[in-house]
């Protein structure tokens, strides 16, 4: 009896495996294919072309410089922001830690143009500085160039760094600091030789996260950026659709994917670490007292609301003013197609879209990635085998699996590529590994004895399951779901390769707007990102309303 | 009836139980009493159907219990670290066995109540157990796993996690509670005296064996080998080998086992003669160590060639170095196996 129920988990394990073999690894493979024998032969002139011609090696050279710099410069903000969280109590400071992570869950699409109005050249800031100062020339020439991109990125990811570091820094306290105060260490001494060593697996594993953000970055370089600043993704992106060189887009994905695997690999080693290590736990702050823990804190406070609000504002603002005056005609106008907009539908209708497939990549991630923790959480071969395999979607760009979708989902028995059911696919794979990384510890901290003593009192296996895992689960079984909304919601990438004429999502529909020519369509595309942004925000709430309870590893 | 024959099992290359056999007859408390890692642990977790792979039989009256899994063997366990389940009440722990049973709602109310005043719990039935105290929750834990009327109640170091004062009274209580429940329990742990003050029965177990096998009083009078002495924090152990034996104490080890690996003169049999007497060994030493117990005090004397011996006194009327005649009474000279 019991060797029967063994296959019955294992034919349920086989479930979010299939549906990643089949709608993750299939694709991948296709495009594998058509990098190696573009013409049904072995054929490598491509690899050759792209590794012999300047130009994709620079495309190369500069997705890594620039996610390089990208990691630097949110690691050097982040860091000092994370001491002072982790070390000081003012008010506020769970606010701020809250909005810090509201740009976690805000679309690509949704930062780069709210950066665009507030940094661009008819940007908030700049008409704030020619009307103060009455100038006649814009004063900030950010535009198009590589600093809006990485000022744009540390903003996306100056909330992963910081939570990583100052969760860890707060764990060893102040007592390990003591002790080496007492030892004789200067503040010079605690800082070379206690505090930055104490965090290098955080630095570590914060900066990998962030490089992996930055290396696939696609929505704000293609917006902020353009075709000059390509990354790889830009121009796999490029290729496939504007040129329609596959064969040369699939070698730029293979290349795109090997690294993508190593850092990915990498990543979850440092990842085992942490969780070894943070052990303590006891609550280690206290009030700011000295002038200069004052201005740290104060300067900490100022730099996330500078950097993580004022964009916001900018975007909201931009949306609802029309030459210096009030006016809600862009969001009125949203339930009209305009007339010669590439667009099929009104954009108000794409959020009918954009929710339901948000509802239902939400509703396919939670049940494959429960089960998925599962696998991960039992112990053997299997489960370390299982567990980098469910964060690949995390470490393939949403675009390679856009275009992987295209190229390998086009022909029956699995012709999805007309379907509108490729959306919300293609969101589940890329929801999968957040929901996974919100289950996962808190499956992990069940103990095992909790399982054990209730199959003593007569609880079978499903009956443990509802009665005490599901329960215990119930917190970040709802943070999963609403992350998987929310990152369906704003998914650019993929969406944009799979979405067409009438299943087009917001993101797509906000980028179309861009593309139009014309003033009104950009005032569109400001309105439908605001809305955007409120859908998300409400999602933003709900997992910071319980993220209080220390649910999930992200 | 509690019958296990010829138990081991192994974690991977190491041994942790080697053919153990032990009965335990109906409404019996068995202590399991050894150090951590000697298998105690395991032997609970495969007689409670946690562990699957293992050699030997666990039959419970006359059935093999091999292919019955846990939920089904209707056998208590009490968790060391109580293993409360933290989404539920204090009552919703208590009932967690009962609603397995599909019991009428009044019934299970009924119950949980009564079980809570048994343990002095009552006031507490509606509380969140992270919110309970060491003790409480130890009440909970054993309220709970005694709830669905157990054929076997086992207990993994029930008072390991309190602190000395608490596990002191806490054994007695709960030796009461398992006694007036009659049912059959094991109970774990490390610490003889809990073990004295809890069990009908102790067996001794050391790497993955047991050891010895016996009433509380019998065990601690009669150690069979050096380790169970040791264990009990018995001294006075010679090996038997040993020339001040005969020279020094009178001891003529050829009369008393051929095999015995050591001798143990028990410090119960010691005493300060008040004057001569023919019923034990007398002999002259120094009094080189002495510590205030306060009920009593732990002295330590030197005989000659510095045999050492210790043994508890009620009072102290001299200071170290004085010399004082002592008696060994016959029937505290015990071979140990080695």
């Amino acid at each position: 009896m019991r060797a029967r129920l063994r296959d019955f988990w294992l034919l349920i394990y086989l479930i979010p495996l299939a549906f990643l073999g089949v709608l993750f690894v299939y694709p991948l493979l296709s495009i594998l294919d058509l990098s190696l024998r573009p013409a049904g032969a072995l054929d490598l002139s491509g690899f050759v072309r792209l590794l012999s011609t300047d130009y994709y090696v620079g495309t190369l050279l500069f997705t890594v410089y620039q996610a390089t710099l990208s990691t630097a410069a949110t690691l050097l903000l982040a860091t000092p922001c994370a001491f002072v969280f982790a070390r000081y109590r003012f008010r506020g400071k769970s606010l701020l830690m809250s909005l810090a992570t509201l740009p976690f869950v805000l679309p690509t699409i949704v930062v780069a143009l709210a950066f665009a109005t507030l940094l661009g050249k008819k940007g908030l800031l700049n008409d704030l500085a020619q009307t103060l100062f009455s100038l006649d020339y814009a004063p900030v020439q950010l535009e198009r160039t590589l600093a809006m991109i990485i000022i744009a990125h540390v903003f996306y990811n100056f909330a992963v760094a910081l939570r990583i570091i100052s969760g860890y820094w707060a764990t060893a306290g102040f007592s390990v600091e003591e002790a080496a105060r007492c030892l004789g260490a200067d503040e010079g001494a605690l800082w070379r030789d206690i505090r930055l060593p104490l965090i290098r697996p955080a630095l570590l594993s914060a900066g990998l996260l962030v490089f992996i953000f930055s290396f696939t970055s696609f929505g704000v370089i293609l917006i902020l950026g353009g075709i000059r600043f390509a990354t790889l993704e830009v121009q796999i992106y490029y290729q496939a659709v504007n040129m329609f060189n596959l064969p040369l887009a699939a070698a730029l994905s293979l290349v795109q994917i090997l690294g993508m695997l190593a850092m990915m690999m990498i990543y979850t080693a440092t990842q085992k670490k942490m969780q070894l290590q943070l052990a303590s736990g006891a609550a280690t702050s206290r009030r700011a007292l000295t002038g200069t823990e004052r201005l740290a804190v104060g300067f900490c406070v100022a730099l996330i609301a500078g950097l993580l609000i004022a964009p916001l504002i900018a975007l909201v603002l931009r949306s609802l003013l029309a030459a210096g005056q009030l006016d809600v005609a862009n969001y009125l106008s949203l339930t009209e197609k305009s007339r010669g907009s590439l667009l099929f539908i009104a954009p108000l209708e794409s959020i009918f879209n954009s929710l339901r497939f948000a509802l239902l990549a939400m509703i396919a991630a939670l049940i494959l990635g429960l089960i998925a923790s599962y696998m991960i959480e039992r112990p053997g071969r299997l489960a370390r085998l299982a567990d980098p395999l469910f964060m690949l979607p995390l470490a393939t760009s949403a675009v390679t699996l856009g275009f992987g979708f295209i190229i390998a989902l086009d022909e029956p028995p699995l012709n999805l590529r007309a379907s509108w059911l490729i959306i919300p696919i293609s969101h589940t794979l890329v929801a999968l590994p957040f929901v996974i990384r919100s289950v996962l510890p808190s499956l992990r901290a069940i103990p095992p004895s909790l399982r054990e003593a209730a199959r003593t009192l007569g609880a079978g296996s499903l009956d443990t399951l509802l009665t005490i895992d599901l329960p215990l689960l119930g917190r970040s079984l709802v943070v999963g779901a609403t992350f998987a909304f929310t990152v369906s919601m704003g998914e650019f990438g993929a969406s944009l390769f799979v979405a067409q004429r009438e299943s087009v999502t917001i993101p797509v529909v906000i980028y179309r707007l861009i593309g139009d020519p014309g003033q009104a369509s950009y005032r569109q595309a400001l309105a439908m990102s605001v809305v955007l942004m409120l859908v998300c925000a409400c999602g933003f709430i709900i997992i910071e309303r319980l993220r209080i309870a220390g649910v999930g590893e992200f | 009836m509690l019958q296990i024959a010829r138990l081991s099992h192994a974690y991977g290359d190491i041994v942790s139980l080697r053919g153990v056999s032990l009965e335990l007859p109906e409404g019996e408390i068995l202590c399991l009493l050894g150090p951590s890692g000697c298998g105690k642990t395991t032997l609970l977790r495969i007689i409670a159907g946690l562990e699957a792979e293992y050699s030997g039989t666990v039959a419970f009256n006359g059935a093999d219990m091999r292919s019955i899994p846990a939920h089904r063997r209707g056998f208590g366990l009490m968790f060391q670290d109580f293993a409360l389940f933290p989404h539920l009440s204090v009552a919703g722990n208590v009932a967690y066995g009962l609603r397995r049973q599909r019991l009428k709602r009044d019934e299970i109310d009924g119950r949980v109540q009564a079980l809570l005043r048994r343990v002095g719990l009552e006031v507490l039935e509606a509380r969140d157990v992270a919110a309970l105290s060491g003790g409480q929750k130890q009440r909970v834990a054993l309220a709970r796993s005694l709830a669905p009327n157990p054929r076997l109640l086992m207990l993994d170091e029930p008072l390991g996690s309190l602190d000395a004062q608490l596990r002191d009274q806490l054994a007695l209580e709960l030796r009461g509670i398992i006694k007036r429940a009659g049912v059959s329990a094991i109970y774990v742990t490390h610490d003889h005296r809990e073990a004295y003050a809890v069990a009908d029965r102790i067996a001794v177990m050391n790497l993955g064996s047991v050891c010895q096998r016996d009433a509380p009083r019998q065990l601690y009078r009669a150690p069979a080998s050096v380790f169970v002495a040791r264990f009990l924090g018995l001294s006075n152990i010679f090996a038997s080998d040993d020339s001040r034996l005969a020279d020094v104490l009178g001891i003529n080890v050829a009369t008393l086992a051929t095999r015995a690996g050591a001798i143990l003169i028990h410090p119960a049999g010691i005493s300060v003669a008040a004057g001569s007497s023919d019923l034990g060994i007398a002999l002259e030493a120094a009094l080189v160590d002495a510590v205030f117990r306060g009920a009593h005090y732990d002295v330590t004397v030197a005989a000659a060639r510095d045999a050492r011996l210790s043994f508890a006194m009620e009072d102290l009327p001299m200071k170290l170095g004085d010399r004082l005649r002592i008696n060994i009474r016959r029937d505290a000279i015990i071979p140990l196996d080695e």
